[in-house]
């Protein structure tokens, strides 16, 4: 007989064990690559539409003045030399509804890109689900995603009705479908595709052309864009494919890598469950050993029987589990698609992808062997002879192995991670890994006093039966420890996920309130003329004060450089008296007369952290080609509003703005009610207003919902995978407590001798599992609140600002998830225990 | 009768047939009467123990334990009448380990579901009678065997039950310890009027009891009328046995 074929055996002796640990493994592999494939197709799905968005264009040159290119800067890119085609596009927000009568439906606004369609042809292929392109001679022809219209009931052949167009135009018909990998990406699907004149003659003005992309000569992309430099009137930015990609990966940036997180913590889960399955099944075999000891048989003979055993659960759990990520991949692409949340492509089959989770899969389970494979080593012919001798027992003899293999784990995801690490920086990373390794191990070694705390409501629920599962947790404290530990860590995931997100909710909702005087707001699909506009908004019954928000581009200039920038002048004394903005630096009252006294500016606190600015310092802003003028900051505030550029708007007096910059106009109106007037009344009006304008109505509730609404469907995607994690911990208690039972079957046997029913050592083994699972889940809340606190107070403040905002339902409900699953996973071992005879067990034991 | 037993077979399947290690067997036991069941080993004497005290089912016959016929039970209500009913004392003391002293005593209180403290000065009174007052909160591994069977002891009678059935009880001690341990299950039939069913192969042992009954290939050969006797020789009973052939 060969030593492998005492290893099978002794996998085989215990089927059930083995078939769960193997499991165990396979789910960690699964998600592991699951989450790679996933990232790959959203990886994917971003180059492929920027290179769709682009098309054959090299260049794309965007406007630099919200009223866009004129014609004759159009014409004058067409003709630099070099440039094969250039194709502008014009956008515009509009509102849609279907035809008028009892059916129609009202849609929130798009944004409408008037293309010229024979040029579109020539610079990008258009991915259509359904239907054909703009056909030259149809005007009202116009494109819109796919997914977009399904969820409304909108099909190729129906029209749609431009709120505030011209009523003699025809109605707009829908000859096309875009898929999701290309233009139809655009705004997360928020996008139709028109013909420009047609856009232009629907409302009766020009529609700005934003960008202009241009299809250049190989090669010539650097000589055509000095020519942009030296010859163009109006101010641009150049884009490339690079930028393109930036912009679409917004949404999925973090993704990847959290994901990726997510599946390795299943993995780390998994493990433990390698681990302690070989440890038991040392414990269990320790006689045998030792009488093959007796018998001749080597140490490292010894070894090499545990690690195949070890290699076998590794290959097949990792060949199960790389089969079973396939399918979890594709149902992860599936909710990303459906959720819109994360651009991706088709479920990608990515050798690689799968390569590394298989490797990782073998390599975790391989170094969860090695410390009973040592171990099993270590047991002398002596060993056979000596009654109920567990070698490798000692807490901190286990212990270090959980450390060991945490740090493996790590290491290795360190190492894979697939992705940017975005805000999540290493030391961030590194600080909550280390949190979650000290909560485990700590909770290991303390396992003993907080059983006594954390059991006591169960003895005193289940009575005696309480008080002797509670006394079980104590009889291993080793194999408690990891199989308690395996669940701190996968509740840990939970708990961090759920502070993290309801901390970005709390921030999202601060932002909105502070920057949205009043709650309200009207946006306009083009800026209208303050002066004229003001008078008539302020008629809106029930409204106290109306404020234009007039946002416009300008640069930073510092020294010789300079960099774009976006601008807002609003009004101080609105903002002041509705408690709006929250100053983080400099005195609020001041800072507000300093901005109404003019010359003054406000600027969020990323953008003066990053570029060391304090109260008193100076910024100079200028439009391109213009003087720069000068603003001392009088203010650093946690929120702007939002701005063409990430860093959001520099906030100036309106008074400034129109007087320094010439911004007369606004898109964004913020209205405060009257004291006196109902929400409802008020809500009521401005909805009216905004309808009969054809704008939008914006409430600061709308705005956080959406935000959080957003975040959720992301969040929700990491709940399943951190939940997965919780079942594997589960599979673990199922194995612990199934060969705990089988150790104390005397014990089980006299208990029952002496009156327990089987309903009660049932309850017994239940009770047990619960307590480890409270315990688990009260480890969890501390590791994870704490780890939470590594990621958001690590993390800039404009994603974090409101500080870690703790869901206490949802620390209640982990606790409850633990004792939960963990009651579930001990009913099986609880059969086992009631299953056992009496007079056989105490026979064979005599 | 405390306890009577009516024509009990106990069958085990053994390849494609099966193996009696019970035939028959019949008896009746009087409340605070001391028996001994005697025979080698593979006689049918555990097994006949078990099923008197109900941890197991006979093929045929009934077992009545204070008028209730346990065999015709379901296990659920079995395991109710036997931790009423009776109380067991194993060749290998079979104590929990993580309880301390007084807790296993108190276990079959605890197992009904009432607390160690509700029966405090039962559980204070049995430690004092198996002289282990002093280590109510000592551990099980920190007691010799000895005072570890007389731990087992205490708990078997710690709710007086109808029957004491005690297997082996001194097979793991040595002559001195195994002495006090016969000595206290003696101590607890003369003057607590405690019902003892005793299995051993031990003629010393069995001297202690009332009536000795010789089991042989699953049936009762003989019965030994010894008496309440204060002294616990076992020369008068080792003669009769000797008379026996045994």
């Amino acid at each position: 007989m060969r030593l492998a074929t005492l290893a099978w055996r002794g996998l085989t002796a215990r089927p059930l064990r083995t078939a769960l640990t193997i499991i165990g493994v396979a789910l960690g592999v699964a998600l592991v690559s699951g989450t790679l494939l996933a990232n790959q197709a959203a990886s994917e799905a971003v180059e492929r539409a920027a290179q769709e968005v682009l098309g054959k264009a090299e260049l794309r040159v965007r406007a630099f003045d919200p009223a866009g290119f004129t014609a004759r800067t159009v014409e004058t890119m067409r003709r630099i030399p070099g440039v094969l085609e250039a194709a502008p596009v014009a956008e515009r927000r509009i509102n849609t509804s279907t035809v008028g009568g009892p059916d129609e439906k009202v849609f929130a606004p798009l944004l409408a890109l008037g293309v010229d369609p024979e040029t579109e042809q020539a610079v990008r292929t258009y991915d259509l689900e359904a239907g054909t392109f703009l056909s030259p001679g149809h005007p009202e022809d116009i494109l819109l995603n796919a997914a977009w219209a399904s969820a409304r009931g909108l099909a190729v052949g129906d029209e749609l009705v431009f709120t505030g167009s011209d009523p003699d135009v025809p109605h707009a018909k829908i000859v096309g479908l875009l898929g999701d990998l290309g233009v139809g990406a655009l705004q997360q699907g928020n996008v139709l595709v028109i013909d420009r004149t047609f856009l232009d003659d629907a409302f009766k003005a020009h529609a700005p052309v934003t960008f202009v992309d241009l299809v250049v000569d190989k090669g010539r992309g650097g000589d055509v864009e000095a020519a942009l430099n030296s010859g163009m009137a109006e101010p641009f930015i150049v884009e490339r494919l690079a930028d393109a990609q930036i912009q679409l990966s917004q949404a999925q940036q973090g993704f990847a890598g959290i994901a990726f997180l997510f599946g390795l913590v299943a993995l780390v889960v998994g493990s433990f469950l390698v681990a302690n399955t070989l440890a038991m099944t040392l414990s269990e075999q320790t006689r045998e050993i030792g009488l093959l000891r007796a018998a001749g048989l080597t140490g490292r003979q010894v070894m090499g029987i545990f690690l195949r055993q070890g290699a076998v659960v590794a290959v097949i759990g990792s060949v199960v589990g790389l089969t079973v990520g396939i399918g979890f991949a594709a149902l992860i692409i599936g909710f990303l698609r459906s959720t819109r949340a994360v651009l991706v492509t088709g479920l990608p089959i990515n050798p690689l992808a799968l390569l590394i989770a298989f490797v990782m899969g073998i390599a975790v389970t391989l170094a969860a062997s090695v410390f009973p494979a040592a171990a099993a080593a270590r047991v002398s012919p002596m060993d056979a002879l000596r009654p109920s001798l567990q070698p490798g027992r000692t807490l901190w003899g286990r212990l270090r192995w959980i450390v060991i293999l945490e740090l493996v784990v790590v290491l290795l995801g360190v190492a894979a991670y697939p992705v940017d690490r975005g805000d999540f920086g290493v030391p961030g990373i590194a600080l909550a890994l280390a949190i979650l390794l000290a909560g485990t191990a700590l909770t290991a070694l303390l396992l003993q006093p907080l059983s006594r705390v954390v059991g006591r409501p169960f003895e005193w629920f289940f009575g005696a039966e309480g008080l002797l599962g509670r006394a079980n947790l104590g009889r291993d404290r080793a194999r408690t420890g990891l199989t308690v530990s395996a669940l701190i860590i996968a509740l840990s995931a939970v708990v961090t996920l759920g502070v993290v997100a309801n901390s970005a909710r709390a921030t999202a909702e601060r932002w909105v309130g502070s920057v949205l005087p009043g709650g309200y707001a009207i946006r306009y699909t083009l800026p209208l003329n303050i002066d004229t506009q003001q008078p008539e908004l302020e008629n809106v019954t029930g409204v106290a004060a109306v404020t234009p928000i007039a946002d416009f581009p300008a640069v930073v200039r510092e020294g010789d450089k300079q960099r774009e920038a976006s601008v807002a002048g609003i009004d101080p004394a609105v903002f002041s008296a509705t408690g709006s903005l929250i100053l983080v630096h400099g005195e609020r009252d001041e800072a507000f007369r300093a901005l109404q006294d003019g010359g003054a500016i406000l600027v969020s606190e990323p953008v003066a952290s990053r570029d060391h600015l304090g109260v008193g310092s100076t910024v100079e802003l200028a439009q391109p080609g213009a003087d720069s003028q000068v603003f001392r900051v009088a203010g650093i505030i946690a929120y702007t509003l939002p701005g063409r550029s990430a860093d959001g708007a520099f906030l100036i007096s309106l008074t400034d703005a129109r007087e320094r910059f010439g911004a007369d106009t606004a898109e964004v109106w913020a209205f405060v009610k009257q004291a006196d007037v109902p929400d409802a009344a008020f809500r009521s009006a401005l909805e009216q207003r905004a309808r009969d304008d054809s704008a939008e109505l914006l409430t600061a509730a709308g705005l956080s919902s959406d935000l959080e609404r957003s975040l959720d469907r992301v969040i929700g995607l990491f709940d399943v995978l951190a939940l997965l994690a919780v079942v594997i911990a589960g599979l673990g208690i199922v194995n612990t407590l199934g060969v705990s039972v089988l150790e104390r079957a005397r014990e089980i046997a006299i208990l029952r001798s002496h009156g327990m029913t089987t309903g009660q050592v049932q309850a017994m083994v239940v009770a047990e599992a619960s307590i480890m699972g409270a315990i688990g889940g009260i480890a969890a809340i501390v590791t994870g609140v704490l780890m939470s606190w590594a990621v958001v107070g690590r993390t800039a403040s404009r994603d974090f600002g409101a500080g870690l905002a703790i869901p206490w339902p949802l620390l209640i409900s982990v606790v409850l998830l633990g004792t939960g699953v963990a009651a579930l996973a001990g009913l099986y071992p609880a059969r086992l225990a009631a299953r056992i005879p009496i007079v056989r067990t105490i026979a064979h034991h005599e | 009768m405390i306890l009577e037993a009516h024509d009990l077979v106990k069958r085990y399947p053994l390849g494609d047939g099966s193996v009696d290690a019970l035939r028959g067997v019949s008896l009746s036991v009087a409340k605070g009467e001391f028996i001994a069941i005697m025979g080698s080993s593979g006689s049918g004497k555990s097994t006949m123990l078990h099923l008197l005290g109900g941890l197991d089912r006979p093929s045929e016959g009934n077992v009545l334990i204070d008028g209730v016929n346990i065999s015709q039970l379901n296990d659920e209500e079995a395991t109710l009448t036997r931790r009423e009913k009776t109380g067991f004392v194993f060749q290998f003391f079979n104590l929990i380990s993580l309880l301390n002293v007084a807790e296993n005593v108190a276990l079959p209180f605890l197992i009904a579901g009432d607390s160690l403290s509700t029966h405090r000065e039962r559980v204070d009174a049995l430690l004092d009678l198996v002289g282990l007052s002093d280590k109510a909160k000592h551990r099980p591994d920190q007691l010799s065997a000895g005072e570890q069977q007389r731990v087992a002891l205490a708990r078997a009678l710690a709710n007086e039950p109808a029957i004491l059935l005690a297997d082996e009880p001194t097979g793991n001690l040595d002559f001195v310890t195994g002495t006090e341990i016969l000595d206290l299950i003696w101590d607890s039939c003369d003057r607590l009027g405690q019902t003892i069913v005793l299995v051993t192969h031990d003629a010393r042992a069995a001297a202690y009891a009332d009536r000795v009954l010789i089991v042989r290939d699953g049936t009762i050969r003989d019965e030994i009328e010894l008496g309440r006797r204060r002294d616990h020789e076992a020369r008068p009973l080792i003669t009769r046995l000797a008379a026996l052939g045994l």
